[in-house]
């Protein structure tokens, strides 16, 4: 297959990329991955590694900690072990605490299972129905991934506060109401509002590849939709379960503002621990905590890869059926309440921010998108202006989707092809996902931004390529994720087939396999750009002055005193942009599929 | 380049004209344009560094008056504001990494940031004191806003932590003892005092109240009565606006911004608790490593002018730091002075105010 000599230029040249793509974009990888996430994570966890803390070490004064691990604390001295669980015994088996650090793992779980139950039937419903609009909905199912935790925040107290819309309504109809702020539940519910959409996207582009032919088969030799559904269609969308459920856990376990806005200090997680810290510049007891954080999220993170791989089988993608059709069908009338259910949980949260930002002390008020373009024409340098923030939010969008999409497919297939070691590189480079936002940035301002030494230089990262690459390793995680199940599906004998007729490993890549998962890259190019558009934490560090910022950072400094006007305008013109271009995205990736 | 200088000279002679006071504008500066030798040190870029709403709030900022008023009266320098993300944070480890900090002046620093910087850096000065001799309107500070002991931070305006209410709701919460009491259940917002400034002004007042034996167990039965402790100002504000709670831990200028945006009076009243209000004197301060000390210094003299000190208290909607400021009535009308004042001493913070603030914030993490 190689071409001849003097072949056409153009064959060649294809020739080549083919060969060589995976090497290349594995050495870009690697490079961007040292320089903007090994090497400042590195320098922190080192700090919690090696630092001392009024002369403990870092990592034992929170292992040895009854405020962080509760009962478990007392395991950094086993023989004191037999003494307390005796003891324990005696005082009549009390509930065991398991400090903040077990608090946060059971918020975490919480928000997982909520996630995966608001989140599972929309893949279902997106995969098996056919509904006008159905393409624009799976392409908008990312917004509430982009939008600035003050805008949940304001949207959920707005929407389930005592005195909310909910109240208001279930008043209006005569049912009692629910008081849920300053709750776990709401904390919960907060979660599955940014997580459930992911988990939808995820195991619906799994479900749009689905082996038909298989459950065909199933239901041929006799067995019920449900015997077929549970044999045949679950163990194949196991992976993407999986990765949907492993990413929500990480996040919930790593979040931090949704739970200080909507349920206070007392229902604290490990990340707001970690921030207290970093701000009071306690650098060492938070790189402590934070080794202790990243082992329990990276171990999380390898037991879920060790568990993701799927049956192979070629894709076929299901018969979508209308959804508008008999009521009588008691699976519509569930999509129905499902349809209640997330209005209710999505919409009405984004609708009373969007409703904010129109709303003044005298009713009903253009004035705060009027202050918007006031700021656009007579703001000064050192102020946030609009426009540059929206241009630059869709430039490092794009750009960083350039770069996570390569990124992330390469890392996908190094993790296809096994060998020794591989799950453990594999997790590795899925660390950007298990490290937390704060432990990152302390470490970007640390190793970057202030500068190190290099050869007699200093060396400081800082601007508009800076955040991109930090973008796009925030974002090349969720390309694997949702290609990597994919990948493994793939029916390995179409890629024999290849080999036997002469194409090289690389060539059979490029041009078999990758073909056969655009649906999942698709899927991964939207959330490598909505992780762009929504990143907030690295862009401030590396923004140089007021310039390079971007939407979300527009929406943060436009909170005013005592008005949320300005910034809920700000909010909403994030909002409207990126939804268009979720739904570019979708059609644009749409045209490339098979 | 000709259009600059003309909208400077009549800039600066605009604004000596209405201010017609001493200062300097007085002396002749204010209408030099820079051709003249002698004026060398007060010539070129001042870095301004502050709290990004300082400069950048929508709705009321001093920044950019700042900006325009100092450039007028010294026509060769120009200002630019610098907001880092982490605050003061950002000096203090610029000054432990890197190659020196890059910035003239801080605006915006409490006596807890000062306690912070000085416990990190150890020897190394980050700022530099400003002597009564070179600061010519320094008598003219009130005394008991000074917070800074070595003399380093100059204040330059105060606000006063009080509570909010909405006299629509409930009755007026008068004393500690009344937000533990049944009557205030469920009632009371307050924010985090490890990142939040009026959360930890508030924590520092119940610590005076109580004795730093007793003020767990006074939160204790905060918490116990439904009091909720929110991340930050904006996040409790916002939940009071929404009436979710009738009483929240604010500034006693409420009813500035209130009267200024036709709020109703009846949701924003203030109290003041046993007739207190603790005070949050701001300062500014001159870096050790400024590249312009004596520009720095003008600056510092600039921000202490009555006239400066008036626009800040309108703009920062904060109360003035000197007995010269002359505020417009539509300030000094809506902004309450708490009969008592209370606060801590740089003295008092030093070596105390992390554990404080530690203990409290795992006892309430862990209840």
């Amino acid at each position: 297959m190689k071409p001849k000599r003097g072949g056409d230029r153009i064959a060649r040249l294809q020739y080549w990329t083919g060969e060589y793509a995976l090497q290349g974009t594995a050495a870009l990888t690697a490079l961007v991955l040292v320089v903007l996430f090994y090497y400042p994570v590195g320098t922190v966890l080192a700090n919690g590694l090696f630092g001392s803390v009024e002369g403990t070490n870092p990592v034992l004064a929170v292992l040895g900690s009854e405020f962080y691990l509760g009962a478990a604390s007392g395991l950094t001295d086993p023989s004191a072990v037999p003494g307390g669980v005796l003891d324990w015994m005696r005082a009549g088996f009390p509930a065991v605490d398991f400090g903040l650090i077990g608090f946060t793992v059971y918020q975490a779980l919480l928000s997982t299972l909520a996630s995966l139950a608001l989140g599972l039937p929309g893949a279902y419903l997106l995969a098996q129905y056919d509904f006008p609009g159905r393409e624009t909905v799976r392409s908008l199912t990312m917004l509430p991934f982009v939008l600035p935790s003050i805008m949940v925040a304001i949207g959920f107290v707005a929407m389930f506060g005592d005195q909310g819309v909910l109240n208001g309504f279930l008043g209006w109809v005569g049912l009692e109401s629910v008081s849920v702020m300053y709750t776990l539940q709401l904390v919960v519910l907060a979660h599955a509002f940014y997580n459930a959409p992911l988990v939808t996207r995820i195991v619906g582009a799994a479900w749009a590849g689905l082996d038909r032919s298989k459950i065909e088969t199933a239901r041929g030799l006799g067995a019920g939709p449900i015997r077929a559904f549970l044999d045949v269609t679950l163990p194949q969308l196991g992976p993407a379960i999986l990765a949907g459920a492993l990413l929500t856990f990480l996040f919930t376990f790593m979040s931090f503002p949704i739970v200080l806005a909507l349920g206070g200090l007392e229902l604290a997680t490990v990340e707001v621990w970690l921030y207290a810290r970093v701000q009071q510049l306690e650098l060492a007891q938070a790189a402590g905590l934070a080794v202790v954080e990243t082992v329990i999220t990276l171990s999380l993170t390898y037991a879920a890869l060790r568990y993701e791989s799927g049956q192979r089988g070629l894709g076929r993608g299901p018969n979508r059926k209308p959804l508008f059709g008999s009521l009588r069908d008691p699976r519509r009338l569930g999509l129905l309440g499902y349809g209640l259910v997330v209005t209710i949980v999505f919409l009405g949260p984004i609708l009373s921010m969007v409703l904010e930002s129109l709303t003044g002390p005298g009713g009903l008020t253009l004035d705060h998108y009027a202050f918007l373009l006031e700021r656009q024409a007579t703001g000064a340098s050192y102020q946030v202006r609009p426009l540059p923030a929206i241009r630059n939010s869709l430039l490092f969008g794009l750009a960083a989707l350039g770069l996570a999409v390569p990124m992330g497919v390469t890392v996908a297939i190094l993790e296809d092809s096994r060998f020794p070691g591989s799950r453990v590189l594999g997790t590795l480079l899925m660390a950007p996902l298990a490290v937390s936002g704060i432990v990152l940035g302390l470490g970007l301002l640390q190793g970057l931004v202030f500068g190190t030494e290099l050869f007699g230089h200093r060396i400081t990262v800082t601007g508009p390529v800076a955040i991109v690459a930090a973008h796009a390793v925030a974002a090349y995680p969720f390309v694997t994720r949702t290609v990597s199940p994919m990948l493994q599906r793939v029916d390995h004998r179409v890629v024999e087939t290849a080999r036997v007729l002469g194409a090289s490993r690389a060539r059979a890549r490029f041009d078999v396999e990758l073909p056969l998962v655009i649906p999942g890259i698709v899927a991964g190019a939207a959330l490598a750009y909505a992780i762009s558009v929504g990143e907030f934490d690295s862009t401030i560090i590396l923004a140089e002055g007021s310039s390079s910022y971007t939407m979300p950072v527009a929406v943060e400094r436009y909170l005013g005193n005592r008005t949320l006007g300005p910034a809920t305008a700000m909010g909403t013109v994030l909002l409207g942009i990126t939804a268009i271009s979720f739904v570019v995205i979708d059609r644009v990736g749409g045209w490339w599929e098979p | 380049m000709k259009r600059r200088t003309f909208v400077k000279r009549v800039g600066a002679a605009g604004i000596a004209g209405l201010a017609g006071c001493a200062g300097p504008d007085a002396d002749g500066r204010g209408t030099t344009t820079g051709t003249s030798g002698g004026t060398d040190e007060l010539a070129g870029t001042l870095r301004v560094a502050t709290y990004e709403p300082f400069v950048d709030a929508p709705s009321v900022s001093p920044g950019a008056w700042i900006k325009e008023a100092f450039e007028s009266a010294y026509p060769d320098a120009t200002i630019e504001w610098q907001t880092p993300n982490s605050g003061l944070n950002h000096f203090i480890q610029q000054a432990q990494y890197g190659d020196g900090v890059e910035a003239d002046v801080y605006v915006g620093l409490n006596a807890d940031d000062l306690v912070r910087a000085d416990d990190e850096l150890g020897e190394t000065e980050l700022f530099e004191p400003v002597s009564a001799d070179t600061l010519s309107n320094d008598d003219s500070v009130i005394e008991e806003l000074r917070f800074d002991p070595a003399g380093r931070a100059v204040p330059f305006d105060t606000g006063y932590i009080s509570l909010v209410y909405d006299a629509g709701e409930i009755d007026e919460p008068r004393t500690f003892e009344d937000l533990i009491d049944p009557e205030f259940e469920d009632t009371l917002l307050l924010q985090n005092a490890q990142t939040s400034d009026p959360g930890r002004a508030f924590l520092l007042w119940t610590i005076a109240n109580r004795g730093e034996a007793n003020y767990l167990d006074y939160w204790q039965a905060l918490v116990d009565n439904g009091a909720r402790i929110l991340g930050d100002w904006n996040g409790s504000y916002t939940a009071y606006s929404n009436a979710e709670r009738p009483v929240v831990v604010s500034y006693s200028t409420d009813q500035v911004y209130a009267h200024r945006n036709d709020r109703d009076m009846q949701r924003h009243q203030i109290a003041f608790l046993n007739d207190q209000g603790y005070a949050v004197p701001e300062g500014m301060a001159r870096f050790a490593d400024a590249a312009k000390p004596e520009l720095a210094t003008a600056f510092l003299e600039f921000m202490l002018e009555p006239r400066t000190q008036s626009e800040i208290a309108v703009r920062n909607v904060a109360f003035p730091a000197t007995t010269t400021a002359d505020p417009p009535e539509s300030f000094t009308e809506y902004a309450h002075r708490p009969p008592e004042t209370v606060t801590h001493t740089y003295d008092e913070l030093a070596g105390s105010i992390d554990d404080w603030v530690s203990a409290w914030a795992e006892q309430i993490a862990s209840g």
